[in-house]
């Protein structure tokens, strides 16, 4: 081996580029810009096809996947489009009140400070300070409860009230606790509110400017409303100077302040200090709870299918432990339900034949394909059906599974009227009903009866002699608290079934009839009422009776509705074309383990790399290994403390296990410069095998799995993951 | 119910092997007292030779592994157009597949990377050329557009860093999408890790015009981030892609664990960080070198410059 010379020190693989901090490596080629659509797919260029069919040879059948490669795309973006628009709909209907009430509030404050005496050209010009009056430097505050201490959900609802009072007359600034860090002072959250008021760079972070702007033109005709979506986050004398000097300006420039609040409504008192407290003049507001929110949106999103894309029962499952065990927050139910779209339409080739399906307009407009794609009667919904005895079930058409769906989401929603009164979630009882299993035992129990008529059937299934899964589910619960509901909640209760249920004939009509004998029993029993009010003792039994007699109808339709109409997704034949059920890859791509995986790469990497030369099936360690796998093998056998000369010594044993083997009782020649000399490729030298260690250990040491050696410690490095 | 107990077990085992740990901690310490000093250790110098002729192995299973993930470019490329931030982990060193991904996938954006390995990084830097390259973008398409020549700009390294994010978010109107790819090797490595710079990070990668293909190596590195910059501003869509390829450049800053204290700093490592350096700094270090090497004889070989002379020689710089 040559001797290393100083002049030898760029390292191999190791390009100028790699050293500096950052670097252009491409600019946008500009022919492929004009060429490519607005809404297309941006990797054409990529020799990599979506599409399952890549084999094929067939140039027709290219030219189909790349149509319907398209079509796919096409479908992701309007169920995405539409996904979206909902969500801000209903996320707007539910703030409506509350933005309105503020805006009124906010108007009413300005009035009541131009009632002190507008702003005008010699007011801004006339020396500072202009205010004497202590009760005139109040500024009018509003102090929004969220509700929710997670601000993540409502970052958006703030930026929503802002652009909702810009588009009232106001100039609104919105903040956040990031500008009123100490680190940037009162300057920092000055020029964010400049900036966004005057829309334009400032240099000189000074109020003054903003003196002068608001006289400017018509400017002075609307109040400035500046809001802090996290006041709990913010740094307490930070903002407090900012009021300070807010309170100094107001009759200049009539400031509005909107404070986000997450904890509770004193926590200004606990932030601020007591100054900057007296000059605020506090209302209180109070946004929707979390949980009406979640309902509204699960409602309007995933039972409701509102974009032609549903998801099966586990991925449900998934994003219900996420939103209740993890996260809790509305926009990681969104973002995981975005995810799933994005992986469906990626990973179902014959997603491209949604196309409008459950667009309640194109279904109007008659644009639903007559029939699925004839590769769709592959899918194993549709051959598990084909193959069932009795074949003559008809493979319906896509029309047929929106009536199903439809079906389904409403005896759902019928299902959490039934149940609001003991405040069920729409999230628990839409995932227990889209139960593919629970839904195949409620007919097989169904089929073992073999009732004479239905009706019976109806009773002895909520009565529990048979039902298996009436018992402890809360689709069973909510059943069977229909039964306990007062004479009037039960009236209210068939009237809400019978709004939902307008449109679907086959439930509607039972609806109805519950509805009339509900109305003829009601009628009598205040007939009966009337005409003999002494006997209230006797008649009181009776009423009791046959009010249990409406409640058990009740119940049995409910239960009935549940039993015939409510036909999960995935028991739908073709069902896959619309219907994402990969958890495990919606899971792997929204919350990533790399404590877990990492150790995983290093304990199981022959399942990666698949090398013929290492031992297949255990991962004993073996000199073939990878060096950081071998190491971090070793590295089991410690403590929490690994000895550095020991863990040396059984990885060189480990490395010099072959060539012991390889050379038959070869001594190993116990000076390493020796074997050096050695023109053996095989040959291992100490110090390539340090070399080795070394490298091994840096690479532990990126992955954050070891802590290197400390003074106190010089001879040991610290493991710090225990079990994966 | 199951899946309480299922994450019960999980804790128990993890505490388990904690205390089992410990416990065979305190043996081994007990037992083995053997000093790294025992070893029959190469000096420093052969053993930085050896590192960097350290024989390649499992050269073609490795570059396999990382050609099964070019069928994966696609599904990339569409979940960043979504909105999305591609997020890689796994172990092995990810900066040949992130670069070929975005060589090769990623043509109609602009892409900046960010060697987030190295010491020092100055995110300003970074937004003023991600700012420059969409305006170029930007320029371009307006007057294919208009025909005419575009309004003027004030040159972006006089900007404000809010007035560099707020161009980079701000609704321009053009005919296509414009797109700036922000690429970061290990957006966990030591010149990013601090609170700050990620909050920074997270305001840059959500601006409109603004895409981010990062890598992390480190276990721990989702402690980086808050859930508004998870869920709002990166949006990480997680892959796992370990390579198992050596971290040749990521690992070059690091001591080797048995060369003795690091008293001896290679030219290399020098070099190294000299490189890192802004090209201003490193124009003060040339000018202090090549004063040191026309004046030999003055005042020994140290650096033994005094203030005032300091100023004499970088005058020209400083001043400038």
């Amino acid at each position: 081996m040559s001797p290393v010379s100083d002049d030898d020190v760029s390292l191999p693989h190791i390009s100028d580029n790699d050293l500096k901090p950052f670097y252009v490596l491409h600019k946008a080629s500009d022919c492929q810009q004009r060429v490519k659509k607005p809404v297309g797919r941006s990797s054409r260029k990529v020799k990599v096809n979506l599409s399952a069919s890549l084999a094929t040879s067939d140039e027709g059948e290219m030219q189909d996947d790349q149509l319907h490669e398209n079509s796919r795309m096409k479908n992701f973006h309007n169920a995405w489009v539409k996904i979206e628009s909902t969500i801000k709909d209903v996320l707007h209907n539910i703030n409506a009140d509350v933005f309105n009430e503020v805006d009124s509030w906010v108007h009413k404050s300005f009035d009541s400070i131009c009632s002190n005496g507008k702003p005008d050209a010699n007011k801004a010009t006339c020396a500072y300070p202009i205010v004497t009056d202590v009760t005139a430097k109040q500024i009018f505050t509003a102090l929004v409860v969220m509700n929710n201490m997670e601000f993540v959900d409502d970052l958006q609802t703030f930026a929503d009230l802002g652009t909702h009072l810009q588009s009232h007359g106001c100039h609104v600034a919105n903040l956040s606790s990031v500008d009123f860090s100490v680190k940037s002072g009162i300057g920092g959250c000055l020029r964010s509110l400049l900036r966004q008021i005057l829309s334009s760079s400032i240099d000189v972070a000074d109020i003054s400017v903003l003196a002068s702007w608001y006289i400017e033109h018509d400017n002075y005709k609307h109040p400035v409303v500046v809001i802090i979506e996290d006041m709990d986050r913010c740094s307490g004398p930070v903002l407090s100077d900012f009021i300070l000097m807010l309170s100094e300006w107001v009759i200049k420039i009539p400031v509005i302040l909107i404070l986000g609040v997450a904890t509770t409504l004193d926590a200004s008192k606990s932030i601020l200090t007591s100054k900057a407290v007296q000059h605020l003049s506090p209302s209180k507001f109070f946004l929707g709870s979390p949980a009406d929110r979640l309902d509204a949106i699960i409602k309007a999103v995933l039972v409701k299918p509102c974009s032609g894309f549903l998801v099966g029962h586990k991925v449900a499952g998934f994003i219900r432990n996420c939103f209740l065990r993890q996260d809790g927050t509305l926009t990681s139910l969104v973002r995981a339900v975005k995810m799933a779209l994005v992986q469906h339409f990626l990973m179902e080739p014959l997603s491209f034949a949604v196309n409008g399906l459950l667009d309640e307009e194109s279904e109007e407009s008659t644009s639903v394909a007559e029939a699925w794609p004839k590769q769709a009667f592959d899918l194993p919904s549709c051959s598990r059906r084909l193959s069932e005895p009795k074949s003559e079930v008809a493979l319906d058409g896509p029309s047929k599974m929106i009536e199903v769906m439809n079906l389904w989401s409403c005896v759902v929603l019928c299902l959490h009227e039934a149940g609001k009164k003991q405040k069920t979630t729409l999230l628990d009882l839409y995932y227990e009903a889209l139960d593919p299993k629970l839904y195949n035992l409620r007919h097989s129990d169904h089929l073992e009866l073999k009732p004479d008529s239905q009706r019976p059937s109806w009773i002895q299934g909520i009565n529990g002699t048979s039902s298996k899964m009436q018992k402890g589910g809360l689709i069973g619960q909510t059943t069977r608290q229909v039964r306990d509901l007062s004479p009037a909640a039960l009236l209210q209760l068939v009237e809400k079934w019978s709004k939902q249920t307008d449109g679907f004939i086959e439930i509607h009509e039972k609806v109805k009839e519950l509805q009339l004998q509900e109305k003829i029993e009601d009628d009598t029993l205040k007939e009966l009422a009337n005409r003999s009010r002494r006997q209230t003792i006797r008649n009181s039994g009776n009423l009791d009776r046959s009010t249990k007699t409406l409640n058990d109808k009740a119940a049995a339709l409910i239960s009935c509705m549940t039993r015939d109409h409510m036909q999960p997704i995935e028991c739908i034949p073709f069902h896959e074309i619309v219907c994402f059920k990969n958890v495990d890859k919606l899971q792997a791509a929204l919350c990533g383990d790399p404590r877990r995986r990492i150790q995983l790469d290093l304990l199981e990497c022959h399942n990666f790399l698949k090398c013929s030369c290492c031992g297949k099936s255990s991962n004993a360690p073996s000199s073939s290994m990878h060096d950081t796998t071998l190491m971090y093998t070793l590295a089991q056998e410690h403590g929490d403390l690994i000895n550095l000369h020991d863990w040396y010594q059984s990885f060189r044993a480990i490395i010099f296990q072959k060539t012991v083997k390889e050379r038959h009782r070869m001594k190993v020649s116990p000076s390493p410069k020796k074997r050096k000399m050695t023109a053996e490729p095989q040959n291992i030298t100490e110090a390539s095998v340090q070399a080795r260690f070394c490298r091994a250990v840096t690479e532990l040491q990126i992955t954050g799995l070891l802590r290197m050696p400390s003074k106190r410690r010089p001879d040991f490095v610290q493991r710090v993951a225990f079990g994966l | 119910m199951d899946e309480n107990d299922m994450i019960d077990e999980e804790e128990y085992e993890f505490s388990r092997n904690y205390f089992l740990a410990k416990e065979s901690g305190k043996s081994v310490k007990k037992s083995s007292a053997h000093k790294v000093s025992e070893l029959n250790l190469a000096d420093e110098q052969e053993l930085r030779a050896e590192v960097s002729n350290i024989e390649p192995r499992h050269e073609k299973e490795i570059a396999l592994l990382i050609n099964s993930y070019k069928k994966l470019y696609n599904e990339w490329v569409f979940e960043l157009r979504y909105g999305f931030g591609i997020l890689m982990y796994g172990f092995g060193s990810k900066k040949t597949l992130i670069e070929d991904f975005a060589s090769t996938a990623l043509t109609e954006y602009n892409v900046i990377v960010v060697n987030g390995y190295l010491q020092s990084i100055n995110l300003k830097q970074v937004a003023t050329a991600m700012a420059e390259v969409l305006w170029d973008q930007l320029k371009m398409q307006l007057r294919s557009a208009s025909g005419g020549t575009s309004r003027d700009q004030q040159p972006f390294n006089s900007r404000s860093m809010d007035d560099l994010i707020a161009f980079l978010d701000e609704p321009h109107k053009t005919e296509n999408e414009c797109l700036v790819c922000l690429v970061i090797h290990n957006i966990d490595g030591p010149g990013l890790r601090d609170s700050d710079t990620q909050h920074l990070l997270a305001r840059i990668a959500a601006c409109s015009h603004v895409r981010i293909v990062a890598s992390i190596d480190h276990v721990n590195a989702p402690l980086l981030w808050d859930k508004k910059m998870v869920h709002v501003q990166f949006n990480w869509c997680w892959h796992h892609v370990p390579t198992f390829a050596p971290y040749k450049i990521e690992g070059v800053f690091h001591p080797l664990i048995l060369a003795h204290g690091g008293t001896s700093q290679s030219v290399k490592t020098a070099s190294i960080v000299l490189q890192s350096l802004t090209p201003n700094a490193q124009s003060v270090f040339k000018v202090l070198a090549e004063h040191q090497l026309a004046h030999p004889d003055e005042e020994g070989t140290c650096l033994t410059f005094s203030v005032f002379k300091i100023h004499h020689v970088l005058g020209d710089i400083w001043y400038d």
